[in-house]
C-alpha cells in the first residue's frame, strides 16, 4: 500500500570545503536527492562541541545542523605496517584538507554556515535513577564561515 | 601533478543494489594507475569489496550498501615518494597528487582531498564515503574526510579504520599518541568525550555503553596501575567482554574504551560491540524496518512539527524512527540494544514526553522483567534499566501516565494476570511495584489509563469474565474498587481505548465478544451511558480501536477491520457518528493495530504495520484530506 508521497519532504544540498586554518572556502554545492540519516542530524538547540554546518534562514535562524568530522584537527594518524604495532598520531603545523558533507535544506534556508561549538565547563556525568535530566555543560557558537545558498536548479 | 595529469574514465557499480539515494555508498578512486592499469584498479576494488564485506557488522548491513569504483588514468604509475621522508626520491605525475611522506613520515600518504570529493560528487553525487587506492606497493594512507590507502598488504585496514571516523564519528580508543613513550598523556582531561565509543565515566548507571554491560562484568573491568605507561596487559576477561576498560582517547588513563580490542583501537581486529552498535544505527536506518508481526506502533509529538514513533523489529529489536518538519523521517535506529519480549503480540514500547525536550520509554524484556530508558536533548538517549523485578506475562504492555511534568504511574500485567503499577517522582524516584485493589486481567488484555486532572486517574481493563472494568484513584481518597462497566462482554484480548474529550467526560471503544466495535461514555453528570454498536463496526481478530479527540466535540476512530483493511469513522456533536470508510486503500498486518496521533487541530498522522511486514504511514490533513500511505523509513 506504498504510494510515493511523505510529508514535509526538504531538499538536501551537497557540499564541499576547503579549510587551512580557520579559512574555509565553499568549493562546490550542489542540490542532491540523498537521505540523511538521524546519525547525521543534530537538531538539539545545544549541539554537543565539534564542527558543524548549518542552514540558516535570513535572519541568521539554523534550520537544520549536521555534523563535520574529521576536518581542523591538529593532528594526523600514521598506520603501522606490522599488525599488532601501535597507531600513532603526529602533530600538524596548520590543519587543511577537504570535507563534505549533505545537508537538509528546508525552503527557508538561505545560507550555510561552518561553525564551531566549544564547551564552557565540563560535562557532567549522566545522573542515575531514571527519568532525570543531567545538567549539560554549557555550549557556545562561533561561526567560523558562510555562504550563500544558490536557489534549486 | 594536477588533474591534468590524467583523466576521470567513469563509474562503476561493483556491488550493492539499495537504491542510491538510500543508501551507504562506498566510492574508491583510482590514483597512480596509468591507462594500461586500470584492469589492476578493478582488481583492487575487489580486493577491498571482500575485506570490507567480511568485517563485521558489514556483513550483515549488505542490503542498504553500494560500492562504485570509479577509474581515473593518471600520466605516471604510483606516487610521490620524498626522499626528504626516507624514501626513494621518485615522482610521479597522477591525477590527486598523491605523496608519501606527509609530515615527514614515509607511511603518510596522503592526497589532495578537494579533488577526490569533486570526482566523486560528479561521479557519484550520493556518496557517502571517498577512498583514494593509491597504485603503489609501499605501505601507506592517511585518514581525514577521504581516506587514502595503497596496494601493500592490509592497507585496507586503514580505509576501514578510516571509516570509523568519518562516517560514524567513532573515537580512537588507542591509550597514546605517539606510541606510549610521549609525555602530557597520562590522565585524560576532565569532562565527557563526545564520541559514542570512549568515556571518562566511571559509574555503571550511567555509563554511555551500560546496555551492552553484563552485570557480572566488574566497572572498571581493567585499570591501569602506572599511569605513566600505557598497560600493556592481557584482558581479565574473555575476549568480546564488554566493560571499562582504561586507557583510550590517546590517554594512559582516565579515558576508557568499551572492550579490550576494537579495530578502532588496533588495525587487524575487528570491531568492538560498541563501535558495531553505532555502525549499524547509521546505515540500517536506510532500510526499511521488517516489524514484529502485530507490533503496535507508538507513536508521540513532543511539539506540533515533531513525532517520534516506536516500533518493535521482526527480531525483537526496539527501534524508533522521528520525523521534524526541517529535515523529514531520520530513519530506524535500535534503541539502546534494547529486544522486547515475544509473546501475545509481542511487548510494544510504549512512550510519554513529560515535556517537549524529555522522552520516556518503556517495555517487558526478554526476561519478562520491565524497562525503560530515556532521551534528553542535552544528552542523548540512556541506556535500559530494569524497574523493579515484577515478572510481566510475556509480551505485556505497559502504559504510561504522566498527570504531571515530574511523575509518571505505570500500569501493566503480572505473569498470573495481577494489574500492577507503580511510579516514579522526580522527588522519590522509583516506587515498588503493587497490585491495583486486587485487579486480574483476561489474558492478552491490556491495562489502559487516562488522568483527566493531575490528581486523578482512571484505569480500564478486560477481566477474566469478559467484561469491562475499571477503578479510579484521587489524591484524596485513594484508590478505589474496581466495577463492571455495564455487562459487555468483549474479547478476552481486547484493549480499552479511552478518550476525555473534556475532563469531566470519557469515551470507551472496545470489541465485543464478535467483534462488534463498541462504545459507552461517561459523564460527571449523567453517569455511564450503555454499550452500543459504532457504525455497524466489526474488528478483525485481535485488532483494537484506536480513538483520538482532535477537540472537544469530535472522535475519530481507526482499525482494522475482518479484511484486514484499515477502516475509519468520526463523531461529531452536530452530526452523530459517520460510516466507515477505508482509509487510502491501506490493509494492515492480520491481527494488528492503527496508531494514530494528531499534532495539531486539523491534522492527523496514521501508523501501521503492512501486509508485507514494513511500517507505513498516512496522514489527513483539514485542507487536503487523506494522503497515500508510505513506507516509514528515511526521508
Amino acid at each position: 500500500m506504498s504510494e510515493p508521497s511523505q510529508p514535509g519532504r526538504p531538499a538536501a544540498v551537497r557540499l564541499i570545503f576547503e579549510y587551512e586554518g580557520d579559512q574555509v572556502r565553499l568549493v562546490a554545492q550542489q542540490r542532491v536527492d540523498v537521505a540523511v540519516p538521524g546519525l547525521d542530524l543534530d537538531v538539539s538547540p545545544t549541539p554537543r562541541p565539534g564542527h558543524y554546518v548549518e542552514a540558516r534562514s535570513t535572519t541568521n535562524q539554523a534550520l537544520s545542523r549536521v555534523p563535520v568530522r574529521e576536518a581542523f584537527g591538529g593532528s594526523v594518524e600514521v598506520f603501522p605496517e606490522e599488525p599488532g604495532s601501535p597507531i600513532t598520531r603526529v602533530d600538524v603545523a596548520e590543519p587543511r584538507g577537504a570535507f563534505s558533507v549533505v545537508l537538509p535544506v528546508p525552503e527557508a534556508a538561505e545560507q550555510v554556515a561552518v561553525v564551531r561549538v566549544t564547551q564552557r565547563q565540563p560535562e557532567a556525568p549522566s545522573l542515575a535513577g531514571g527519568a532525570t535530566s543531567p545538567v549539560p555543560g554549557e555550549s557556545e557558537i562561533d561561526d567560523i564561515a558562510s555562504f550563500p545558498l544558490e536557489a534549486a536548479g | 601533478m594536477t588533474t591534468a595529469d590524467g583523466s576521470v574514465l567513469g563509474s562503476t557499480q561493483i556491488f550493492g543494489s539499495a537504491p542510491r539515494n538510500r543508501a551507504f555508498n562506498v566510492v574508491l578512486l583510482a590514483e597512480g594507475f596509468t591507462a594500461a592499469q586500470q584492469n589492476d584498479f578493478n582488481n583492487a576494488a575487489t580486493a577491498f569489496l571482500s575485506a570490507f564485506r567480511a568485517t563485521p557488522p558489514y556483513d550483515e548491513l549488505s542490503p542498504a550498501i553500494n560500492v562504485f569504483r570509479v577509474n581515473v588514468t593518471s600520466t605516471d604509475a604510483g606516487a610521490d615518494d620524498p626522499a626528504s621522508a626516507g624514501g626513494t626520491g621518485a615522482t610521479a605525475r597522477t591525477y590527486f597528487d598523491a605523496s608519501f611522506g606527509g609530515n615527514g613520515i614515509r607511511r603518510l600518504l596522503v592526497c589532495n582531498s578537494a579533488t577526490a570529493l569533486q570526482v566523486a560528487l560528479a561521479q557519484v553525487p550520493e556518496f557517502t564515503v571517498v577512498l583514494v587506492v593509491v597504485n603503489s606497493t609501499i605501505y601507506g594512507g592517511s585518514g581525514g574526510s577521504v581516506g587514502t590507502y595503497s596496494l601493500a598488504g592490509g592497507a585496507t585496514e586503514i580505509a576501514i579504520h578510516e571509516m570509523g571516523h568519518t562516517a560514524y564519528g567513532l573515537a580512537d580508543e588507542y591509550p597514546y599518541y605517539a606510541g606510549g613513550n610521549e609525555t602530557g598523556h597520562d590522565h585524560h582531561p576532565a569532562g565527557e568525550p563526545t564520541e559514542p565509543n570512549v568515556t571518562t565515566n566511571t559509574d555503571r548507571n550511567t555509563l554511555k555503553w551500560r546496555w551492552a554491560v553484563a552485570a557480572s562484568t566488574a566497572i572498571p573491568t581493567m585499570s591501569n596501575p602506572d599511569c605513566t605507561q600505557v598497560d600493556s596487559r592481557p584482558s581479565p576477561v574473555p575476549a568480546g567482554t564488554v566493560g571499562l576498560f582504561e586507557g583510550a582517547h590517546y590517554y594512559h588513563c582516565g579515558g576508557f574504551r568499551p572492550e579490550y580490542d576494537c579495530k578502532m583501537r588496533n588495525l587487524g581486529v575487528p570491531f568492538c560491540h560498541v563501535c558495531r552498535q553505532v555502525i549499524w544505527n547509521r546505515i540500517g536506518p536506510l532500510a526499511t524496518l521488517p516489524a514484529r508481526a502485530t507490533t503496535p506502533v507508538s507513536v508521540i509529538a513532543r511539539y506540533p512539527e515533531h513525532l517520534d514513533v516506536f516500533a518493535v523489529a521482526g527480531d525483537g529489536r526496539t527501534m524508533s524512527d522521528w520525523w521534524d518538519q526541517s529535515t523529514g523521517w531520520a530513519g530506524w535506529f535500535q534503541l539502546s540494544g534494547g529486544i522486547a519480549s515475544p509473546g501475545g503480540h509481542g511487548s510494544p514500547v510504549t512512550a510519554i514526553a513529560r515535556y517537549s525536550g524529555h522522552i520516556d520509554i518503556f517495555t517487558v524484556g526478554t526476561d519478562n522483567r520491565v524497562y525503560s530508558a530515556w532521551w534528553d536533548v542535552a544528552t542523548g538517549w540512556s541506556g535500559w534499566f530494569a524497574i523493579g523485578n515484577l515478572q510481566c506475562r510475556p509480551g505485556s504492555t505497559v502504559n504510561v501516565v504522566a498527570r504531571y511534568a515530574d511523575h509518571l504511574d505505570l500500569f501493566t500485567t503480572a505473569s498470573d494476570g495481577r494489574i500492577m503499577s507503580t511510579w516514579w517522582d522526580a522527588r522519590t524516584g522509583w516506587a515498588a511495584w503493587f497490585q491495583v485493589q486486587g485487579g486480574v486481567a483476561a489474558v492478552g488484555s491490556t491495562v489502559t489509563a487516562i488522568a483527566r486532572y493531575p490528581f486523578h486517574l482512571d484505569l480500564f481493563v478486560v477481566g477474566t469474565d469478559n467484561r469491562v472494568y475499571s477503578c479510579w484513584w484521587d489524591d484524596r481518597s485513594g484508590w478505589h474498587n474496581w466495577f463492571a462497566v455495564g455487562n459487555q462482554l468483549c474479547r478476552p484480548d481486547s484493549t480499552v481505548n479511552v478518550v476525555a474529550r473534556y475532563a469531566d467526560h470519557l469515551d470507551l471503544f472496545t470489541t465485543a465478544s464478535d467483534g462488534r466495535i463498541v462504545s459507552t461514555w461517561w459523564d460527571a453528570r449523567s453517569g455511564w451511558g450503555t454499550w452500543f454498536q459504532v457504525s455497524g463496526g466489526v474488528a478483525a481478530a485481535g485488532s483494537p480501536v484506536t480513538a483520538i479527540a482532535r477537540y472537544s466535540n469530535h472522535l475519530d476512530l481507526f482499525v482494522l477491520g475482518t479484511d484486514n483493511r484499515v477502516y475509519s469513522t468520526w463523531w461529531d456533536a452536530a452530526t452523530g457518528w459517520a460510516a466507515w470508510f477505508n482509509v487510502s486503500g491501506g490493509v494492515g498486518q492480520a491481527g494488528g493495530q492503527v496508531a494514530a496521533i494528531s499534532r495539531f487541530t486539523e491534522h492527523i498522522d496514521l501508523f501501521v504495520v503492512g501486509t508485507d511486514g514494513l511500517v507505513y504511514s498516512t496522514w489527513w490533513d483539514g485542507a487536503t484530506g487523506w494522503a497515500g500511505w508510505f513506507q516509514l523509513g528515511i526521508t
